[in-house]
């Protein structure tokens, strides 16, 4: 096997772990976007109040939980 | 497009490019998308918060509105990030 070939097994790692970066931005990326929507209702301050950095917070977590939840009801349902 | 499809779309291409080389620029077009489409999203969310009435030219309120709408963006997504990783330990 051609050892400089893109077809080599650390390739293949490396695009899998690439793969994986790019899923994990693109979840944060989706999550911020809702989460900036369902918490930053004024016009943006030159710092967050702490209510909003609290909502931010726990938005990204309890997308965590109900992801979780839908998954276990889906499961349920075969 | 997004990031996961173009990393699965490049695993096929050009296979006589030495290995770090592929590596290298396949990490540097990955890095450009994110920035791009960061950047789209900034413009979308801080055109929505920060230009309520688009007027003939962008007043100094909107313009500072913008700067610190993108700060917060950036902030927010930190924010986010972190309450995700957080989670996952």
């Amino acid at each position: 096997m051609d050892p400089s070939s893109v077809d080599s097994a650390e390739v293949q790692r490396f695009l899998i772990q690439e793969k994986e970066k790019a899923m994990m931005n693109e979840m944060v990326a989706k999550l911020t976007s809702v989460c900036w929507d369902k918490c930053i209702t004024s016009t943006p301050g030159s710092k967050f109040s702490s209510g909003e950095s609290a909502c931010l917070s726990n938005c990204g977590q309890r997308y965590l939980d109900l992801s979780l939840i839908i998954m276990k009801r889906i499961q349920s349902m075969q | 497009m997004d990031f996961s499809s173009m990393a699965s779309q490049a695993g096929g291409s050009n296979p006589k490019m030495p290995t770090e080389k592929f590596m290298y620029h396949f990490k540097s077009q990955m890095e450009q998308a994110y920035a791009q489409k960061f950047i789209e999203t900034l413009g979308r969310k801080c055109f929505d918060k920060c230009v309520t009435k688009p007027g003939s030219s962008l007043g100094g309120s909107e313009s500072s509105c913008v700067s610190r709408c993108v700060d917060r963006y950036i902030e927010a997504t930190g924010i986010v990030g972190r309450a995700l990783f957080k989670a996952n330990q």
